[in-house]
C-alpha cells in the first residue's frame, strides 16, 4: 500500500520537476535572449565601432621632433648650438604626496628654494598633470648621482635629457638671435601646421622667433603598437620629419663686438649694414643681456634681467622709436630741391631764430647767434635750423609726410627680425586722431628739423641713409645671409628714380664736408679718421627747448643736469667714399652731443671694415 | 548461403563490440566527447588569454587530468553508495568555510582560500556544487511528500553558506551559492506562495540591505547599471571587454592574434573574462560554436536526467545541469555587459583549478545516475 502510495507521490514529483524545469528553463532563456542578442550587437552589428575602439586602444601616435637647426655666422663659426643638459622631471598625478616629494628632493639634491617656488608657480598654470613637468634644469653630475641612488623613493620624478639651446657667444648677438622660452597656450592654438608639446621651447625673440618655422623644421611621427600598460610592443609606421634648417647670419663678428664695445654698456644702438645688398653687417642694442639665462642653459636670474631699469630685452636697434632729429635735415633738403621750393644756390640769413611772416612765436635754431648766410649745403655742413623752419613753411606736411614715406618712415623696414617698429611719421589725419587737433604749421617746423611727432627706429634711419649712399635705391635689411645652402635674396624696397643724379651727388657732397668743412658738426673726426665718409649729426631733444620760457642758457644748462634729460647723440652715416660699403647710423642715449659721442663711433667702424676689406 | 559471414557483418560486429565498450568505459559518449571538446579548447583558448604561459597551461592541464580521473572514478560509482554520504559532506563545506573565516591564508586579499601547502582551493567553489547535491539528498531522504521544516532546513542552511561567503566577502559568490543551493529547492517543488511573499520582502527591505553592503559591494552594483560611472576603475573592465567581444566581429582576428587579449587590455582575461578572448580571437562563430558544444553537453545532462531511475537522481542531475546553464549565462552576461561583474569563470574553460575539478567531479555524479543499460 505504502509502495503503491510513495510510487503515486515519485510521479507526482516528477511531475513536478519537469514543470518546474520548463519554469526555470523559460526564465533562463528570457534572460540568456538578452545576453544573446547583446553578442550579436557587439560582433555584428556595432562591430565597426569596436574595431575602432580596440585600435584606439592599442595604436597611437608618437610625435617626432627634429632638433633645431643652428644658428652660424657666414664663415661657418656657430653662434647658437643645442647641447644636451638633464632636466628633474615629474608627473605632479602620480604622486601621493607632492610637498613631501619636493622636499625631500630639495633636501637631497640641494634645490633652491626659488627653483621650487618657480615649479610651484609653473604647476599651478599647467593642466596637463598627467604629463611630466620639470622642476629644474641643468643638473649638475653630483645632483645626477644622489638622484639615481635614491630615484626608487621617487617613482613620479625621473631625469629627462633634453635638447637645450646653447649661445656660445653670450650676450654679443643676444638682440640678433634673440632666446627661446617655454611655449605659451597661445602660441600652441596658434600654430597651425605645428603641434607643440606643452613642454617644448619656442623663439621668443629675435631671429629665434622670425625663423621659428626653418629652425624647428617638421613634425613626424611613429605610429606604434602599445599593450594595456602603455609600453610599446612594436612600431607599425614612421614618418621622418623635415630636418631643422641651419641659419647664417650676415653679422660681422668682430664689427659687432667693436660696436658693442664702443657703446659700452651706454644705453642705445648701433645698427651698420652693406647699402649695396641690405646685409646687416653689426646689430647693437644695448644694453644687451645673456640669452642663455633666458635659454635655461645657464644659471641666472631671469627675473634681474626682466626687472632692470635700463630694459635690455628691449632691442633699441630695430624696436625704439627716437626723434630723428636733424639728421632727418638732408632728406628734407632733398624734398625742397625736389619741389623746386629751393635750388642748391637759395640762400637765407639765419639770425638764430625763425618767425612765421616776421612775427609771432621765435622758433629757435640750437646757435643763439645763428649761421649768417647759410645756403641748404652748408646749413647741413652746420645743421642750420633757422634755413629748414625756412623751408618747412615753403612744403606742406603732405608733402612731406609722402617723401620720407619713400625712404621708409613711418612704416616697417621689413627686416627678418620680430617686433620691429613702425616709427612715427605723422600727418594731418594722424593728428587729428591721435591729439585730436588739427595740423599747425609749426608742427611741419618741428618735423623739418626731425623733431616733434615724427620718430623712427635706427634700423629705419639706417634704411633711410643706405638710400643717399647708393643714389636712390633701398634694399630689405636682413640679418640672414643663408639658410642652409640657399643664399636669401637681396630685394629692392624702394627705388626713387625721379630725383636727379646731380642733387645726390651735392647731397652727399654736402654730408661729406659735415666732417670735412672746418666748420662741419663732425669736423673733429678728421682728427682720427683714416677714411672719407659722409654723415650728419644729431642732437636730439627730449625737453622742449622752443617754449620762450626755456631760451634762457642757464635753464638750459639746468635741466641737463638729470641725465635721463639729456639729449640723445645720434650719427648716420656711410663709407668709405667714393664707393660706400657701409651705412652706419648710432645713437646713444643721453649722449648729448652728436658729433662728439655718437659720430666717433661711426667712423671707427667704417674705418675698421673698409681697413680690413683690404 | 555461404558458411562464412560476410566481411560487411564482421565489421559491423566489431564497430559494434567496440562502440559498446566506448559505452561501458564512457558511459554517455556524446557527453564525455563534448566535455572533453570543451576542456580542449579551453586549454587552447587558456593559452592564448594567458599571453602563451606555458605554466599556466600546464598548471591547468594537470587540473583537467585530475578532474577527469575524479570524474571517471565518481562515474563508476553507483548513487545509493554517495547520496546519504553527501548530505553529512555538507557539514564539512561548513567547517571548511568558516576555517577560512577564522584562519585566513595569508598572501590573499579576501579570506577565500584554504592552503594545504601543495594544493590550494577556495570552499566556496566546492560548496557550489556540494550545496545542491547535498539539499537533493536532503530532500528526497524520506520517500514522503515534503513537508515546511524540510524547506526551512534546507534554506537555512543554503542561506547560512551564503552568509558565511559574503562575509569573506565575496558577494558574487555569495549570489552565486545561494542560487546554486535554491535550484534543487525550487525544482523540489518549493511552494510558489512563500518564494513570492519572499521575494516581496526583499524587495521591501533592499534600501536596508543597501545601506549595509561595503562600499566594494555597492560600487560593483552601481557599475552594473552604469559601467561608464567608472571608467578607469570596474567600468574599464566591461568596457574593455566589450571592446574586444565587439571587435572580433564574426570571424574573429584569428587564434592569438586578439589585439584586446595579448596586449593584455582585456583584465583577467585568462579567468573571468575568457570569453572576451574567444570572442575576440573567433568572433561570432567561434562564440556560436562553443554554446552549440555547450547545448549538447547539457542536452546530454538533462536527458540523463529525466531518464534517470530515482527521485534524487532526478533532481541532482537536472540541478546540476541548471547550476552548470546559469555559470555559462552569467559570465557571457557579465562579460558583454548585461549583468555586473561577479566573479564566475566560464565553466569548464576559464583558468582555475578548483571550479574545473568541481565541474567534471559534477558530471561524474551525472554519469553515475545514468539509467544502466543492461551490459
Amino acid at each position: 500500500m505504502s509502495e503503491i502510495l510513495n510510487f503515486g507521490r515519485e510521479n507526482l514529483a516528477f511531475k513536478q520537476l519537469r514543470k518546474r524545469s520548463a519554469f526555470l528553463f523559460l526564465l533562463i532563456a528570457l534572460f540568456g535572449s538578452i545576453t544573446f542578442f547583446q553578442i550579436i550587437k557587439l560582433t555584428i552589428l556595432d562591430s565597426n565601432l569596436y574595431t575602432t575602439k580596440s585600435d584606439e586602444n592599442r595604436i597611437i601616435r608618437i610625435p617626432i621632433y627634429p632638433s633645431r637647426g643652428l644658428i652660424k655666422l657666414s664663415n661657418g663659426e656657430i653662434v647658437v648650438e643645442n647641447i644636451v643638459t638633464q632636466a628633474l622631471t615629474i608627473v605632479p598625478n602620480k604622486t601621493s604626496d607632492l610637498e613631501l616629494t619636493l622636499e625631500e628632493l630639495k633636501q637631497n639634491l640641494g634645490l633652491k628654494d626659488e627653483e621650487l617656488l618657480t615649479f610651484k608657480r609653473k604647476l599651478s598654470k599647467t593642466k596637463y598633470k598627467y604629463d611630466s613637468i620639470v622642476i629644474v634644469e641643468n643638473l649638475t653630475k653630483e645632483q645626477i648621482a644622489r638622484f639615481s641612488v635614491e630615484k626608487e623613493k621617487w617613482p613620479s620624478v625621473s631625469i629627462k635629457a633634453q635638447l637645450m639651446r646653447f649661445n656660445l657667444l653670450g650676450p654679443i648677438f643676444s638682440h640678433v638671435t634673440g632666446y627661446v622660452g617655454l611655449v605659451s597656450p597661445e602660441e600652441i592654438d596658434e600654430s597651425e601646421d605645428f603641434s607643440y608639446p606643452f613642454t617644448s621651447q619656442i623663439g621668443k625673440t629675435g631671429v629665434e622667433k622670425f625663423y621659428e618655422g626653418t629652425l624647428r623644421g617638421g613634425e613626424g611621427f611613429r605610429t606604434i603598437e602599445i599593450d594595456a600598460y602603455g609600453k610599446e610592443v612594436r612600431e607599425l609606421a614612421r614618418f621622418i620629419p623635415e630636418q631643422g634648417k641651419d641659419i647664417y647670419l650676415s653679422l660681422d663678428k668682430e664689427l659687432q663686438v667693436l660696436a658693442r664695445n664702443e657703446l659700452a654698456g651706454r644705453k642705445g644702438a648701433v645698427v651698420a649694414l652693406d647699402p649695396n645688398t641690405g646685409l646687416i653687417k653689426a646689430l647693437v642694442s644695448s644694453p644687451d643681456f645673456s640669452p642663455n639665462i633666458l635659454n635655461k642653459t645657464e644659471t641666472g636670474k631671469v627675473e634681474n634681467i626682466l626687472i632692470d631699469s635700463q630694459s635690455p630685452l628691449f632691442n633699441r636697434a630695430i624696436s625704439g622709436n627716437y626723434p630723428p632729429a636733424s639728421t632727418l635735415k638732408p632728406f628734407i633738403g632733398l624734398l625742397g630741391v625736389k619741389e623746386k621750393k629751393i635750388n642748391w644756390t637759395t640762400t637765407i640769413e639765419d639770425q638764430g631764430f625763425f618767425q612765421i611772416d616776421g612775427k609771432g612765436r621765435k622758433y629757435r635754431g640750437w646757435k643763439e647767434d645763428g649761421h649768417g648766410t647759410v645756403n641748404l649745403s652748408k646749413s647741413i655742413i652746420e645743421s642750420s635750423d633757422v634755413f629748414f623752419y625756412h623751408l618747412a613753411t615753403q612744403l606742406t606736411v603732405d608733402s612731406i609726410s609722402n617723401f620720407l614715406k619713400q625712404f621708409g618712415f613711418g612704416r616697417k623696414t621689413g627686416v627678418d627680425l620680430s617686433s620691429e617698429t613702425e616709427g612715427l611719421l605723422p600727418d594731418r589725419k594722424w593728428k587729428l586722431g591721435a591729439i585730436g587737433e588739427s595740423w599747425f604749421v609749426g608742427d611741419t617746423i618741428n618735423i623739418s628739423i626731425g623733431q616733434g611727432y615724427i620718430s623712427c627706429s635706427p634700423l629705419q634711419l639706417a634704411v633711410a641713409v643706405s638710400s643717399i649712399a647708393t643714389k636712390g635705391k633701398v634694399y630689405r635689411p636682413r640679418v640672414v645671409a643663408k639658410i642652409e645652402d640657399q643664399f636669401t635674396e637681396k630685394q629692392v624696397i624702394y627705388h626713387l628714380n625721379q630725383i636727379e643724379k646731380s642733387h645726390w651727388e651735392k647731397l652727399e657732397n654736402s654730408m661729406v664736408s659735415v666732417i670735412s668743412h672746418w666748420k662741419g658738426t663732425a669736423h673733429n673726426l678728421t682728427e682720427f679718421g683714416q677714411e672719407t665718409i659722409a654723415g650728419k649729426t644729431g642732437t636730439a631733444q627730449i625737453k622742449s627747448l622752443t617754449d620762450a620760457e626755456l631760451t634762457v642758457k642757464e635753464e638750459y644748462e639746468d635741466i641737463r643736469l638729470e641725465e635721463r634729460n639729456r639729449d640723445h647723440a645720434l650719427f648716420v652715416g656711410y663709407g668709405p667714399l667714393p664707393d660706400p660699403e657701409l651705412t652706419v647710423v648710432v645713437i646713444v642715449e643721453n649722449g648729448e652731443s652728436g658729433s662728439t659721442v655718437a659720430a666717433p663711433i661711426a667712423q671707427r667702424l667704417i674705418d675698421f671694415y673698409a681697413d680690413r676689406e683690404d | 548461403m555461404s558458411e562464412k559471414a560476410p566481411l560487411g557483418y564482421q565489421l559491423n560486429t566489431t564497430l559494434g563490440k567496440s562502440k559498446l565498450t566506448l559505452i561501458k568505459l564512457f558511459i554517455d559518449p556524446i557527453l564525455v566527447l563534448s566535455i572533453l571538446a570543451l576542456l580542449v579548447f579551453g586549454l587552447f583558448v587558456l593559452y592564448s588569454a594567458s599571453g602563451q604561459s606555458t605554466s599556466m597551461l600546464q598548471k591547468q592541464a594537470l587540473y583537467v587530468v585530475f578532474g577527469l580521473v575524479m570524474m571517471f572514478f565518481i562515474s563508476r560509482l553507483d548513487q545509493t553508495v554517495y547520496k546519504s554520504f553527501l548530505m553529512h559532506l555538507f557539514w564539512i563545506g561548513l567547517i571548511l568555510l568558516l576555517w577560512v573565516l577564522i584562519f585566513p591564508a595569508e598572501g590573499y586579499k579576501a579570506d577565500r582560500w584554504i592552503d594545504l601547502g601543495f594544493i590550494n582551493f577556495q570552499p566556496s567553489e566546492v560548496l557550489r556544487l556540494l550545496l545542491p547535491l547535498a539539499a537533493a539528498s536532503y530532500l528526497t531522504r524520506g520517500h514522503r511528500k515534503l513537508a515546511l521544516k524540510d524547506w526551512l532546513i534546507t534554506l537555512s542552511a543554503i542561506f547560512l553558506c551564503s552568509f558565511l561567503i559574503y562575509k569573506q566577502p565575496d558577494l558574487g559568490t555569495a549570489l552565486i551559492v545561494l542560487a546554486s543551493g535554491c535550484i534543487p529547492v525550487l525544482l523540489a517543488g518549493f511552494p510558489l506562495i512563500i518564494l513570492l511573499v519572499f521575494l516581496i520582502l526583499i524587495g521591501a527591505t533592499s534600501p536596508f540591505i543597501w545601506a549595509n553592503l561595503s562600499p566594494y559591494m555597492q560600487q560593483r552594483v552601481i557599475t552594473l547599471f552604469n559601467p561608464e560611472s567608472d571608467l578607469l576603475g570596474a567600468g574599464w573592465n566591461i568596457s574593455q571587454s566589450k571592446t574586444a567581444i565587439g571587435s572580433g566581429g564574426i570571424s574573429g582576428k584569428g587564434y592569438l592574434n586578439g589585439t584586446q587579449s595579448q596586449l593584455d587590455f582585456v583584465p583577467e582575461g585568462h579567468s573571468d573574462f575568457i570569453f572576451s578572448v574567444i570572442g575576440e580571437e573567433f568572433g561570432f562563430l567561434g562564440i556560436f560554436l562553443l554554446f552549440l558544444i555547450y547545448s549538447l553537453l547539457l542536452f546530454r545532462v538533462f536527458s540523463i536526467a529525466f531518464n534517470s531511475s530515482t527521485e534524487f537522481s532526478r533532481l541532482a542531475a537536472t540541478s546540476i545541469g541548471f547550476i552548470f546553464l546559469l555559470y555559462i549565462l552569467i559570465n557571457v552576461s557579465m562579460t558583454v555587459g548585461t549583468l555586473p561583474v561577479v566573479g564566475v569563470p566560464l565553466p569548464l574553460i576559464s583558468q582555475g583549478g578548483t571550479a574545473i575539478v568541481i565541474h567534471l567531479v559534477a558530471f561524474g555524479f551525472v554519469l553515475s545516475m545514468k539509467k544502466r543499460q543492461t551490459w
